[in-house]
């Protein structure tokens, strides 16, 4: 069996990837295990911490990535796709590597904004530092 | 004393204070967030509304309070050292402590947080405007009027691009460093020596106040990611 993860964050960049993983799945002859990602980035600063609880926290993070996610699950449930849904905190890269590895994913499939080249070599983005980070194969949808 | 427009000190004043209000406003989007979570939506608004009032009638108040106390000598150089432990914080990988605060079950509650850590986080707002103001009274103004929509219309977008490039936080404690350098030797209580034996220091100070921030902020960076 196939592990694909497909890392998402809303934007319609992501939904692309995830309508690809659909159809990359359907094509797929080896049955397939889907796992969609959010990572939030860790907001929540040592000063904020100190005035709330730590589920209080949690749940707040689950809330944004479960409203990050509901566009990919809207489109897998329509397709009658089945997954895996997680949200992790974090920063961008790094997690989803990390989690590609812990969960043993064979494959990578990432929605990227496509950067000019300028921008991209300043600022990064996080398929560079995921191509990076991970050895596993990484299909860039555009 | 800065005049409007011609004087490039000016602009370059305003350009601190922006960076600092943005750098260092953004939390109030989070602790909305996380205090209104549970309340009904009708009064979330009031809770927002509330909190955001609060938030700032503390900050001009606090902001006239420290322009006062930065007058008298010595309070400077405490001052800078308060902005320091600011910059650092600010650079020092965030620890995962905390979390002990108290449940919010009602608006009550919710208005009483908000209220409670905008007052702790605005102090390092204020003392950051105040210090890059440098006693001018526009740039107090224009730096608190600036910080105030960032306030009102505050999300979580200014915090998850500060996430992403990491690189503004970093410049952000550096200026914040500058500052705080420029500020201790231009307290009262020493601006007479410097001046006579070490007039150097008009731009050492300042140039390790950067050094001093950024240092400790990798040492502590590079401490936090070793294993434990």
């Amino acid at each position: 069996m196939l592990k694909v993860l497909v890392p998402v964050d809303g934007s319609k960049n992501s939904d692309r990837a995830v309508a690809y993983a659909i159809g990359f799945i359907a094509n797929s002859k080896t049955p397939v295990e889907l796992h969609v990602l959010n990572v939030q980035l860790p907001i929540v600063s040592g000063g904020v911490r100190m005035f709330f609880k730590r589920e209080d926290i949690e749940a707040y993070y689950q809330d944004s990535g479960q409203e990050a996610l509901r566009a990919a699950r809207e489109r897998l449930d329509q397709a009658g796709q089945a997954y895996v849904q997680q949200v992790r905190v974090g920063s961008l890269g790094e997690t989803i590597a990390d989690y590609a590895k812990e969960q043993h994913c064979d494959h990578i499939v990432m929605g990227t904004r496509g950067l000019s080249a300028v921008s991209g070599m300043v600022l990064g983005s996080v398929a560079t530092k995921v191509i990076h980070l991970t050895d596993v194969p990484v299909i860039l949808v555009k | 004393m800065f005049e409007w427009g011609s004087n490039p000190q000016f602009w370059l004043g305003l350009l601190q204070i922006v960076w600092i209000d943005i750098i260092l406003s953004g939390d109030n989007a989070v602790v909305i967030a996380l205090a209104c979570r549970r309340l009904p939506s009708h009064q979330q608004r009031v809770a927002i509304l509330a909190g955001t009032g609060a938030a700032i009638a503390l900050r001009v108040t606090m902001a006239t309070v420290v322009t006062l106390l930065l007058e008298i000598s010595w309070l400077k150089l405490i001052g800078s050292v308060l902005l320091l432990w600011i910059a650092i914080k600010l650079l020092a990988p965030q620890d995962e402590e905390g979390g002990e605060g108290a449940s919010i079950g009602n608006l009550w509650q919710a208005i009483r947080t908000i209220v409670i850590a905008d007052f702790v986080m605005s102090l390092d707002n204020v003392i950051g405007i105040a210090a890059a103001a440098k006693g001018s009274v526009l740039l107090l103004t224009l730096g608190l009027m600036i910080s105030i929509p960032l306030i009102v219309f505050s999300s979580t977008v200014i915090l998850r691009f500060m996430g992403r490039y990491p690189w503004i936080v970093t410049l952000g404690g550096a200026l914040l460093g500058y500052i705080a350098g420029e500020m201790a030797v231009t307290d009262r209580a020493v601006t007479g020596w410097i001046a006579e034996h070490a007039p150097v220091l008009h731009i050492a100070g300042p140039a390790l106040g950067i050094v001093f921030v950024v240092v400790a902020g990798k040492l502590l960076a590079a401490r936090a990611a070793r294993p434990a």
